[in-house]
C-alpha cells in the first residue's frame, strides 16, 4: 500500500531532487519573508522560474512545494516582528505573536513557530501519507457527476468557510470560472469570448493570469501603502534566537491539537489556512487559557496558529492529489501548474502518476526537515529581509513578473494582457474579494464543464444523472448542509469564532 | 452614500452576466454529439452571476478605502510606466528598459533619487546577469544595440 511512498523517496532523494527541494525552501523562506508578499504571492511569482529550468514535472512540483511550505515558515516573521500578517493565513500568529517580540522574546517566538511549524507539518503529512491512499481507492469510483458534484462542493465549502463574504466569494469563483471559458472549446471547436483575437484562441494563460492576478495587482496594494504610510511597525529586536525545550514542552497540547485540526481543515476542499489557524486558536484559548493571557503573549495562542496553519498547508495536498480538487488557493495554482505539463488532476492522477505523487509526498518529509533545520539557527538571518526597502522589492517584483511572462512567450500580447488582468485582480482586491476562489475558479472552470457535459452526453441531456449515485447524492447534500448550516447557525458561529471577530 | 461601491460593483457585473448570456446566445454551434453544447455552461453562469450580483445589490459590505487625489494619479503614473516597459521591452532591449522603469519606481516609492538611480541600474545589470547566465532565459538585446553590433 505504501509502495508509492518507497517509490517517492527514490524520486526525492536523487541528487537533483534534494537541491531543489532545498532551493525552494531557501527561496520560500525568503520570499515569504519579504514584506507584503505572502505565500501564495511568492509561488506566483517564482513559478515561471520552474518552467524556465526546463524541470519534468515531478521535480518541478518538488520546487514549487517547496516554495510553498518554505513560504508558510517565512510569513511568520512579518506578523511576529512588525505586526504585519503576510496573508489571510498569518493574521492569528500576531495575535500572540508579536506581543511577544514587544516583550523581548522576538527569538524565542520565531524558534517556537518553527517548531510548531514543523510538528503541525509533520503530523499533516504522516496524514496525507496514510489517507492519500484511502482517499485515492474511493476516488476511482467518480465517474464525471460525481466529481461534477465534488467541485460543487468545493465551491460551496469555500464559500461557507472562507472569508467575511460568501456572496463576494462566490462571485469571484464564478468570474474565475467564466475566464476559463474563453478560447476554443474542446467538445465543438467553436470560438467563446475571443473578440476575433488570435492571441485568446488558445484560452488566457495559466502563468499570465497567475502573474497577473497577483505580482502586478500586489505593486498597486504596495504603492497605496507606501503612500499612506501603512505597515511600517517598528522591527523588534530578535534577542536569544533558541526556544527552550520547557517552552515548547509547555505548549505540546497545544500544538499536538492544532495539528489535528488544521489537518482535517486543510482536507476539506476549498478551506486552507487561515480558517485552520482561526479555528485552532479560538478552541486553544477555549481550552487552555486559564488566565486570560492569550492575545496579550501567550506561547500556547503563537504555537497553535503556527501549527495548524503549516498542517492545513500540508493537509490540502490530499484532496489535491487523490481527487485533483486544490485544498487552497495555493494547491490551486500548483495544480494549474501540474496541468502544465499535461498531468490531468482528477480522481486517477493518484493511480497513473505514482512518481510524480509520491515523489512530492516524500519531498514534503525532507523540506519539512530542512526548513527546521534552516529556520532554528537562521531565523535572525532571514529576519533582514524584512528591512528590504519597498522601491528596491517593488522593482523587483515587476522584473520577476515581467520575465516570468516573456520567456514563456516571447509575446507582448502576453504582457498587456498580464497588465490588464492585474488591474482586474487590483480591483477585485479592493472591492475585498479574495484571489483563491478566482484561481480555484479558473483552474477547476474547464474541468467542470468537462465533466458536466461527459455526465449529460452519458446520459443523453438528462439531468437526473448528476444526481442518480449515492457518492453524488453525498456530495450534494454536503454542499448544502456547508451552505445553510452556518446560515441558521450565525449565533453559534458568533460564539465559536470570537477571536475572529475581534481581528 | 456609504454603501455605494458595492451597489456600483453589482451594476458593473450585472452588465457583464448580459453580456456574456448575449455573446453566448450568439454562437454559432454546428452539429455534434454533445447534448449540451457550448452554449449551456457560459449561460448557466451568467445566471448564477446575475443571481449574485442582485444579492450583492440588496446586501452590500462596506465600500473600503478607495484611492483618489495624488495616490490614484500615483496609481494610473505605475501603470502607465509598466505599460511602457512592456511596449519599449523588445525594441529598446531588456537593460536599457529594466534600469529606466526600476528608476522610476524606486523614485515613485520615495527612495531619493541617487538612490534610486544607483538600485535601478544595480537591478537591472544583476538581474540581466543572474538570468542570461544564471538561468540561462534569454532576454532581448533590443534592435538598436543589435543594429549596432551589425554595422561594426
Amino acid at each position: 500500500m505504501f509502495d508509492f511512498l518507497i517509490q517517492g523517496f527514490g524520486v526525492a532523494l536523487t541528487p537533483l531532487n534534494l537541491g531543489l527541494a532545498f532551493l525552494g525552501a531557501l527561496l520560500g523562506t525568503l520570499f515569504g519573508a519579504l514584506p507584503g508578499i505572502g505565500p501564495i504571492n511568492g509561488i506566483a511569482i517564482l513559478m515561471p522560474l520552474a518552467y524556465t529550468l526546463g524541470l519534468p514535472a515531478e521535480s518541478a512540483l518538488i520546487l514549487l512545494a517547496g516554495i510553498y511550505t518554505g513560504s508558510e515558515y517565512g510569513g511568520r516573521m512579518s506578523s511576529i516582528l512588525l505586526n504585519v500578517p503576510g496573508d489571510a493565513g498569518a493574521v492569528m500568529t500576531t495575535l500572540d505573536g508579536h506581543p511577544l517580540a514587544k516583550k523581548g522574546l522576538a527569538g524565542p517566538a520565531l524558534g517556537l513557530s518553527a517548531v510548531s511549524s514543523f510538528i503541525g507539518a509533520t503530523v499533516a503529512i504522516i496524514g496525507l501519507t496514510l489517507f492519500a491512499p484511502l482517499l485515492a481507492i474511493v476516488a476511482v469510483k467518480f465517474g464525471p457527476a460525481e466529481f461534477f458534484a465534488l467541485m460543487i462542493f468545493a465551491f460551496a465549502s469555500m464559500s461557507a468557510m472562507m472569508g467575511k463574504d460568501p456572496v463576494k466569494t462566490l462571485i469571484g469563483a464564478v468570474l474565475g470560472v467564466l475566464i476559463s471559458t474563453v478560447g476554443v472549446d474542446s467538445g465543438t471547436g467553436v470560438l467563446r469570448f475571443t473578440f476575433d483575437m488570435p492571441e485568446l484562441y488558445d484560452g488566457i494563460d495559466f502563468v499570465v493570469m497567475i502573474i497577473g492576478l497577483f505580482a502586478v495587482s500586489e505593486i498597486l496594494l504596495m504603492l497605496e501603502h507606501a503612500f499612506r504610510h501603512d505597515q511600517e511597525g517598528e522591527m523588534a529586536p530578535i534577542g536569544r534566537v533558541m526556544v527552550k525545550m520547557s517552552e515548547v514542552l509547555y505548549c505540546k497540547w497545544a500544538i499536538l491539537r492544532s495539528s489535528v485540526i488544521g489537518f482535517v481543515i486543510g482536507v476539506l476542499p476549498g478551506t486552507g489556512a487561515s480558517v485552520a489557524s482561526a479555528v485552532a486558536y479560538t478552541t486553544e484559548k477555549r481550552i487552555s487559557d486559564h488566565d486570560n493571557s492569550f492575545g496579550t503573549g501567550n506561547m500556547r495562542g503563537l504555537a497553535a496558529p503556527e501549527a495548524a496553519n503549516n498542517a492545513s498547508a500540508a493537509g490540502s495536498f490530499v484532496p489535491m492529489l487523490t481527487l485533483g480538487i486544490p485544498g487552497s488557493g495555493t494547491t490551486a495554482i500548483l495544480l494549474g501548474a501540474l496541468m502544465l505539463y499535461n498531468i490531468n488532476p482528477g480522481p486517477m492522477m493518484f493511480r497513473e502518476q505514482p512518481v510524480v505523487v509520491g515523489g512530492l509526498i516524500a519531498s514534503l518529509y525532507i523540506g519539512n526537515v530542512m526548513l527546521l533545520l534552516l529556520n532554528l539557527p537562521l531565523a535572525g538571518v532571514f529576519a533582514r529581509v524584512l528591512q528590504v526597502p519597498r522601491w528596491l522589492l517593488v522593482p523587483s517584483v515587476a522584473i520577476l513578473a515581467f520575465v516570468g511572462v516573456y520567456q514563456l512567450h516571447s509575446d507582448l500580447m502576453a504582457i498587456y494582457l498580464m497588465l490588464i488582468i492585474g488591474v482586474f485582480g487590483y480591483l477585485l482586491r479592493k472591492f475585498g474579494f479574495s484571489l483563491a476562489p478566482v484561481v480555484l475558479g479558473f483552474v477547476l472552470g474547464g474541468l467542470m464543464e468537462e465533466n458536466l457535459r461527459r455526465a449529460l452526453s452519458i446520459s443523453g441531456g438528462d439531468v437526473g444523472i448528476l444526481f442518480q449515485s449515492g457518492l453524488s447524492i453525498g456530495l450534494w447534500i454536503a454542499a448544502a448542509l456547508v451552505v445553510l448550516i452556518p446560515m441558521f447557525a450565525g449565533k453559534l458561529k458568533a460564539k465559536f469564532l470570537p477571536a475572529a471577530k475581534a481581528s | 452614500m456609504k454603501l455605494a461601491a458595492d451597489r456600483i460593483l453589482s451594476l458593473l457585473l450585472l452588465g457583464l452576466a448580459a453580456f456574456i448570456a448575449v455573446q453566448a446566445w450568439q454562437l454559432q454551434v454546428p452539429f455534434s454529439y454533445d447534448p449540451v453544447g457550448p452554449k449551456a455552461f457560459p449561460l448557466l453562469l451568467s445566471g448564477l452571476l446575475a443571481i449574485l450580483a442582485i444579492v450583492l445589490f440588496i446586501r452590500p459590505g462596506a465600500s473600503g478605502q478607495w484611492p483618489t487625489g495624488a495616490l490614484l494619479l500615483r496609481l494610473v503614473f505605475t501603470m502607465a510606466v509598466l505599460g511602457i516597459y512592456a511596449a519599449l521591452f523588445i525594441n529598446l532591449g531588456y537593460l536599457a528598459t529594466t534600469a529606466l522603469v526600476s528608476i522610476v519606481i524606486a523614485w515613485l516609492f520615495g527612495a531619493a533619487p541617487v538612490k534610486a538611480v544607483v538600485g535601478g541600474l544595480l537591478l537591472a545589470v544583476g538581474s540581466y546577469l543572474l538570468f542570461t547566465y544564471g538561468l540561462g532565459i534569454s532576454l532581448p538585446t533590443g534592435s538598436w544595440i543589435e543594429s549596432l553590433l551589425g554595422s561594426n
